[in-house]
Formats: C-alpha cells, structure tokens, sequence
C-alpha cells in the first residue's frame, strides 16, 4: 500500500535538492542539451544527403536521455541523502521501502518527460525533426520499455550501492554507458562484432532502438516482435532486480553497512 | 535473577510499557556485539543509555529503530511486535542524534516541511514555528541546513525529532556540540515534555550530569551485556567510597598514625590538606577520630561518588558480578 502523503514528501525534498543542486541541474539538464546538440550536428555532418542517418541519432539521443535521467534519479537520489548523512532519518521515518523506490522512479519519469518535451522541442527548432513522426504509439510503446529498463537498472545500482556503500558509488553514474555501447542506441546492432551482437540482444533496449530505426522508414509499422521481445526481457529483469534489490537491502542492515553508508 | 536485574522486573510487570526488549542478540559474523540483552521502558520515563565505546549502545539503538537488522531476540513497542508494525510504530516514535544530520543541499524549513510530510503531521506550518520558536532556530528558517554551525545543526534535529508528538524519542547524545545554554534548555524542554506529554526517552550521553539530572532508570552496557540497572542515584550507592577532604592545622604525624591505623588510603595534596578515600558510613568515625586525638580540623567536604565513577568503575571492571 502506497501512503500519498510520504510520496508527496519524498517527492518534495527531490524537488528542493534539484532546485538547490547546481550538479543535479548539469547532470539531468545542461548535460544532455548539450550532448543533443553535438550529436544533432555531427549527424547533420555525417549523414549528408542521408536523413534517416541523421534522424536516427537524433532519436536515439532523445531516447537514451530519458533512460539515463530515469536510471540517474532512482540510482544518485538515494546518493544525495547517504552524502548528507540523512538516510537513516528518512528510514526510520514510516516511509516504507516500497514508497521509496516508488517515489525516486516517479521523480525520475517526472523529470524524464520535461526533460524529453525540452529535448524534443529543441530538436524540432534546430535540427527541424520531429520525434512524433515515429508514431504515437510507438513511442508510448519504446516509453514503456526504456522507463522498465532504467528502473530495474536504477534499483540493482541501488542495491549495490546499500550493501557495499559509496565506495562504488561511481556504478551511479559509470555503468549505463556500458549498456550504451551494447545496445546500439545510436547504430544498427548489425554493426558490432559477433561476440557482442550476442550480449546486445540480452539488453531490452537493443530491441526498442532496433524498432525505432524500422519507424524512421515507416512509422505505421509497430515492430510488435521487437517491442514485446524488449518487454519479456524487461519484466524478466525487473523482477530479477525487485529481489536482487530486496536481498541487497536486508543484506545491508544485517551486516551493519546501511549505518555505515553515512560515515 | 542477579540482583542488579531487580529494579527492572518491576517495569516488565507494568502495563503501560511502550518499549520492551527481550533477549535482543546481534552478531556481526563471529563478533557479538549484542548479547541477549533484555530491558523495559515504561511510560513517561526516561531511561538513560550508558556504557563505553564499544558497549553495543549505538547497535542497540539502531536495532531498535530498524537499521541494522537483529540475529535474534524481540522487539516490541506499544505490545505490537515492531517486525510486523513497523509502519504503525514508527508513526509514533522518533529519534535525534548530533550524529546524523539532515539533507544539507536544503534549507532548515524545507527539511522540516519534507518531515511533516513524512510523519503526516497535520497543520505542519504552525508545528514548525512553536517548535522553533522554542529552540530559537526561526531566523534559521531559510538557511541551507549545510551552513549552520553543528549546535544549530542539533537543535533543527531536535525539532525533526519532536514533529510527530512522539510518545517516544529516541536520543543519541542529543546534547553533544551544544552550549551550556542550549543543553539546559534541551534538558528543560525534556522535562517539561516528560510532565505534559508523559515523553518517554530513552537516551544515551556521555555527560554523566545530564543522566543523572533527567534519567528516571540507567541501563549500563559493557561488552554488550547489561552490567547494571537501577535509578541514578542506586547506581551511586553501590560505589562504597566516597572522598574525604580536610584542611587540618599542623599535626600531620598525628593525622598521618591515625589513618595508618585505620588502614586507610590517603594523600596530602597540599601541606595542610588530606584526601581520604573511605567508605561513606565511615566518615563520622574518622572525623570523629581525628578530633578526639588532637587534629585540629579546620575545613571539611565529603565528595560523594558520582555516577561519573559508577561508570568509570564498570568501564574497567573485568568483572560484573559485584554490581
């Protein structure tokens, strides 16, 4: 059972720290403008008379930033609190653990979908694409598979960092550019060598950049075979981490590491 | 059952217990850093937390709120069983420490308000003020918690802390960085609360006067283990020997014979003064003594013993038994 009021609080102290967070506004904002930028001009210079090369960048840049603020807010929102030493006082407040994850994964797709409408915008007016030619439905499907994946991301992360503390909290931030390179947001899977072909297509998102490329040539096919693909690996996954995340937590307090994570 | 246990049974029996603990075990692989400890904290009583570093008191603590996870034993408060009501119970308790700290990115008002929320506190704004009002923190308001100073710092926790209207707090050296002023106010505001409110706390510090002026009951850990329970001023009975101080006039060779025959053990600080350690109900005698054989005694004080020795004497006790 999920308390509103413990959500609406969580989701405040969220608010009030990227408010007050010149970082968390360079990670989740100025950041990702900018890289849209250098990649929307390296493709208009790369593709030459090749749109589709272009706008199949652009897409993907568009799509990986939703995955990368979603997975950064579920992962360094926690981070934000074990830096301040306020973790403890936020556990044994009420608040239960399923309100906590529930509330970072809301806050991120919150700020996700700003932070998309922005992108999308600016993508519009600059580099004159409009990611609505992919489809509505498409992109609502690519969006349920992109949020499930940075989620269950996001909460392995979360459990890693609770059990073995901020000594690996660079994996917040470290670990999803891995996933980049593998899952071929930005180039067919086709194009990796055979070795890593194969650990592509165990990544779900492999399958929603490898849909969205088919929309770019005809956005009235819905790559059903891809997309549900994606999702089966995603559930899997998702569930994999609930647990994963679940073991890690108990893990953290038997030991006596989740008081240590604040010094 | 020792006989240091005895005060104790009394709270077990009662009632109106808000936190009863029993048989509490936590091990971190082969260490044990809790064993098998057992207490109650009855309603409206403060119950002071003592025991050097290392005791378990800060294990206990976090067990108690949910932290760290026990090995075995239970733990109950308001007779619900806090595995299964955490929820409910954590509603109803609260805890402060000059230890953890709030978010420091945001202001005093904004943690206070995520708080509120957090504890569905109802009419929160006003709460806020009168809470810091009384601490004197309202010009802090709009101040990045990061920028005060840590004795700011522990009075914005103490208003985290009192929120909810807690039926009890749990208090973690609440008082540490705090100036005199402060802590007497903290202390005052903690009696005021256990009278209206009927608070219960349980409470550990270092500072062995503020146990002995607001603990109702004293729990003492060492090695994980509860050496002695009583109130504070039981704990200081159970130190036999207080100290003897007497300016006399000339005759130390008399002074000296008659303490050597009372196989007592003292020392001259200064040429007309001697500080006798003796057992309290011995201090008529010796005074007594010494004027009958001709010291002239010109001033006395008798420093009783303090809890401060109570817990020194356990500090460095091998051995437990006697207390």
């Amino acid at each position: 059972m999920i308390n509103i009021n413990r959500v609406v609080g969580l989701l405040t102290q969220e608010f009030f720290i990227t408010l007050r967070s010149l970082e968390v506004i360079i990670d989740i904002l100025i950041s990702p403008l900018t890289s849209l930028v250098i990649f929307g001009f390296l493709a208009l210079f790369l593709s030459g008379t090749n749109i589709f090369i272009a706008h199949g960048l652009l897409s993907g840049v568009l799509l990986w930033q939703t995955i990368f603020i979603i997975q950064y807010s579920v992962s360094v929102g926690s981070l934000w609190n074990i830096w301040s030493r306020n973790l403890s006082n936020m556990f044994i407040s009420p608040i239960s653990l399923t309100e906590y994850i529930f509330t970072y994964s809301i806050s991120g797709i919150i700020k996700a979908g700003i932070i998309f409408l922005l992108s999308s915008f600016l993508t519009l007016i600059i580099f004159h694409f409009n990611i609505l030619s992919l489809g509505l439905l498409n992109l609502l499907l690519y969006f349920v598979n992109i949020i499930f994946f940075a989620l269950w991301l996001g909460i392995i992360l979360l459990g890693l960092i609770f059990r073995f503390g901020t000594r690996i909290q660079a994996f917040a931030w470290g670990v999803l550019p891995v996933f980049q390179s593998l899952s071929a947001a930005y180039y067919p899977v086709s194009i990796l060598p055979k070795p890593l072909q194969y650990i592509a297509n165990l990544i779900p998102v492999t399958y929603v950049f490898e849909a969205m490329r088919e929309n770019l040539v005809d956005a009235s096919v819905i790559s059903w075979n891809l997309l549900i693909t994606g999702f089966v690996l995603n559930i899997i996954y998702f569930i994999f981490a609930v647990i994963f995340f679940s073991f890690m937590f108990k893990e953290s307090k038997r030991t006596g590491q989740f008081t240590r994570l604040e010094g | 059952m020792p006989l240091y246990l005895m005060p104790f049974v009394q709270a077990n029996n009662m009632t109106d217990v808000i936190l009863k603990v029993e048989n509490l075990v936590k091990n971190f692989g082969k260490f044990r850093a809790v064993d098998g400890i057992s207490f109650s904290v009855p309603r409206g009583k403060i119950v002071g937390f003592l025991g050097p570093n290392g005791a378990g008191k800060t294990t206990t603590i976090h067990m108690l709120l949910g932290v760290t996870s026990k090995t075995s034993g239970s733990i109950s408060y308001f007779g619900d069983n806090f595995d299964t009501h955490r929820e409910t119970i954590l509603k109803r308790i609260n805890f402060a420490s000059a230890f953890n700290t709030l978010q420091n990115r945001i202001t005093v008002w904004e943690n206070l308000v995520v708080f509120s929320l957090l504890y569905e506190v109802r009419n929160y704004t006003k709460k806020i003020e009168e809470l810091c009002n009384h601490f004197e923190i309202e010009s802090l308001f709009h101040k990045r918690y990061n920028d005060l100073s840590s004795g700011q710092r522990t009075r914005v926790n103490l208003v985290k802390s009192l929120l909810n209207d807690p039926e009890l707090i749990l208090m973690d050296e609440p008082t540490a960085s705090l100036d005199p002023d402060i802590t007497d106010k903290t202390l005052t505001l903690i009696e005021k609360l256990k009278k209206e409110k009927n608070l219960t706390l349980l409470y550990t510090s270092h500072n062995m006067d503020e146990i002995t002026r607001i603990c109702d009951e004293v729990i003492f850990l060492d090695h994980g283990k509860i050496v002695a329970q009583d109130t504070p001023l039981g704990l200081t009975k159970r130190v036999k020997n207080a100290e003897l101080r007497l300016e006399f006039d000339g005759k130390e060779k008399i002074l000296k014979k008659y303490l050597n025959e009372k196989k007592s053990v003292f020392s001259f600080p200064n040429p007309n003064t001697v500080v006798v350690k003796v057992e309290e109900k011995k201090i008529p005698e010796i005074i007594f003594g010494l004027s009958q054989s001709g010291v002239w005694i010109t001033d006395i004080e008798v420093i009783k013993p303090s809890l401060e020795d109570v817990f020194l004497q356990i500090a460095r006790s091998k051995k437990h038994d006697k207390y």
